[in-house]
């Protein structure tokens, strides 16, 4: 009689387990960051994305199965959503900060290596820029979307790109510009990178920026919204 | 010069398409001024709108688009580079304390009693035309002081006193464009970008209402509030139509069919030639062809007057900018 018992134990677990992760798909995909937010109305009072990811950890829910089967599918939503003008970028950006709160409790797994992620990205908008909300906006969908984000910032020397890209040898580089008189600052910064690692791919997105731009430049990729972004990581990487 | 409400009267009855790029950028460049002259010193910056007053058959011209010097007057750190627009460095505010203890600025901050000097001196000097002044918009403001990225997730988080900071952003907004309609210009165009990253309804609470405030504060017959939005995608016009403006400015995100089909016809709807990719890089060839192809597209709409859909940044050959202007002239027909 004990073996039925244990497999009911089992079947309950799991379902426990799913249910936590629905619960914090949810969380991410409508922006409930934390208990304490009160945002959106009609999550108001129920734990969010910080207190969920905790409770799952606890319970037995695996960090890669939080990435995979939690995050990355909410920011999935979210992305599509903002594409397709059902949300826009307040949405998102709470979305995203919902996301940051479930990873603080993944950092560990991260950092010794037992969840595995999709690849490196490092993120800058580029030298005499001082705009972040494009970069941020897609840093944080690429974080979402699977992959290690290294933000070096605003106004980000050609130096500082290609000293990360040594440390990181595999890493994508995605380098953002908001205004006309700083995109054409974004090629000697590819240049510098391609002289330094052949083989490093590179992204551009930025309101001025286009495909044709894009290529002129010698850019492997461009954005023009995160998710073409996105896409197209996803499409480097498999 | 003409009362402002003649002069739309006259626009809506015509078929006549008129062209009113926004630029002052090729005017600092052609008097061999930097941008950082531009924006620090009045005296230049009035000789940059008379110059491009002067040698451009545009319907009325405008002031310097620098959406820093009113967050400069609260506090703000800018940086002034030469050759590029300004930008608001750091982060003023963060919390509701501090937006609390936020004083609204006088007009003698910062840079903003030069700005008052460029547009009277334009006002006295240019007759033939209507004079624009420009400001930010309340909702722009507010996000340059408490960080764009953060002010987007704070009016969900803590919509009371972002709500106090728009109201303070207004105040002072409301006293700047009162004294630069004092200095005699003809209307002002309000740049509310950041507005363009809401959806229609956190645009009407979180930018429309406010400026409202400053459209029932300054505009009447003879000044006329153009309220410019180059975020807007299409999701916010309503919101914008809402502000009482008598004209509205879209970016060449946002299909200009659309926007004249949702606008009323009594108002004047302006864009939306892409800045960069038209004006900057296009050659004479393909500025023609844009220009062109959107003249056909909506040149029947007779409350549509043709502009960039932005700024014309710094380094516009001065090649495009004629060939815009010979388009439109040669494509539509006198009144």
């Amino acid at each position: 009689m004990l073996e039925p018992r244990v497999k009911n134990q089992d079947k309950n677990n799991i379902n426990m387990n799913s249910e936590l992760l629905e619960k914090l798909s949810e969380c991410v995909e409508f922006g409930k960051i934390n208990l304490a937010s009160p945002y959106p109305p009609q999550m108001k009072g129920q734990p969010g994305a910080d207190e969920i990811t905790k409770e799952a950890l606890e319970s037995g829910v695996t960090p890669t199965e939080i990435l995979n089967d939690a995050l990355i599918l909410a920011m999935n939503k979210v992305g599509q959503k903002f594409t397709e003008n059902k949300i826009f970028v307040p949405q998102m950006l709470l979305s995203a900060k919902a996301m940051g709160a479930s990873m603080v409790h993944l950092k560990p797994f991260f950092a010794n290596g037992s969840v595995q992620r999709k690849g490196v990205f490092i993120l800058g908008t580029v030298f005499g820029d001082l705009h972040d909300i494009g970069k941020n906006l897609f840093g944080m969908m690429v974080e979402g979307a699977g992959w290690e984000v290294i933000d070096l910032g605003i106004d980000v020397k050609t130096e500082k790109f290609v000293e990360a890209v040594q440390q990181h040898p595999t890493a994508v580089v995605g380098i953002s510009a908001l205004l006309t008189t700083t995109m054409v600052n974004m090629k000697p910064v590819i240049d510098a990178i391609k002289a330094a690692s052949p083989t490093t791919k590179v992204i551009v997105g930025g309101a001025p920026l286009s495909a044709d731009f894009a290529t002129t430049i010698g850019a492997d990729g461009y954005g023009k919204n995160p998710q073409e972004g996105i896409v197209w990581l996803d499409k480097i990487s498999a | 010069m003409k009362k402002m409400k003649e002069f739309i009267d006259k626009i809506l009855k015509s078929q006549k398409t008129l062209a009113f790029p926004i630029m002052t950028h090729p005017g600092i460049e052609a008097l061999g001024k930097t941008v950082r002259e531009a924006v620090t010193d009045g005296q230049v910056h009035f000789e940059a709108i008379k110059y491009l007053s002067e040698n451009y058959n545009t319907v009325a011209c405008s002031s310097i688009m620098d959406l820093t010097v009113e967050a400069e007057a609260f506090g703000a750190t800018v940086n002034l580079p030469d050759d590029e627009i300004p930008s608001v460095t750091g982060r003023l505010l963060s919390d509701a304390e501090s937006i609390a203890a936020l004083e609204v600025p006088t007009l003698e901050a910062g840079r903003i009693p030069q700005y008052l000097l460029a547009n009277k001196l334009a006002a006295k000097a240019i007759k033939d035309k209507p004079l624009f002044s420009g400001c930010i918009g309340p909702f722009s403001l507010a996000g340059r002081l408490f960080d764009m990225s953060e002010i987007m997730v704070a009016i969900y988080i803590e919509p009371d006193a972002i709500l106090q900071l728009l109201g303070k952003c207004t105040e002072f907004l409301v006293n700047y464009c009162k004294a630069l309609k004092a200095t005699g210009t003809q209307g002002i165009v309000i740049a509310e970008p950041a507005a363009g990253l809401l959806s229609n309804d956190d645009c009407q609470t979180y930018s429309t209402d406010f400026v409202k405030q400053i459209v029932e504060a300054v505009q009447d017959d003879s000044f006329t509030v153009i309220l410019h939005n180059c975020g807007n995608t299409g999701q916010c016009t309503q919101a914008m139509v809402a502000s009482g403006a008598r004209a509205l400015h879209f970016g060449n995100a946002i299909d200009m069919e659309g926007v004249l089909n949702e606008c009323p016809s009594d108002i004047l709807v302006l864009g939306n030639l892409n800045p960069v990719g038209v004006f900057k890089q296009g050659s004479v060839d393909s500025v023609k062809l844009e220009t062109r192809a959107l003249l056909t597209k909506v040149g029947k709409h007779k409350n549509f007057v043709i502009s960039s859909g932005c700024d014309l940044p710094p380094h516009v050959p001065e090649a495009n900018i004629r060939a815009f202007l010979e388009t439109v002239e040669n494509m539509t027909p006198n009144p």
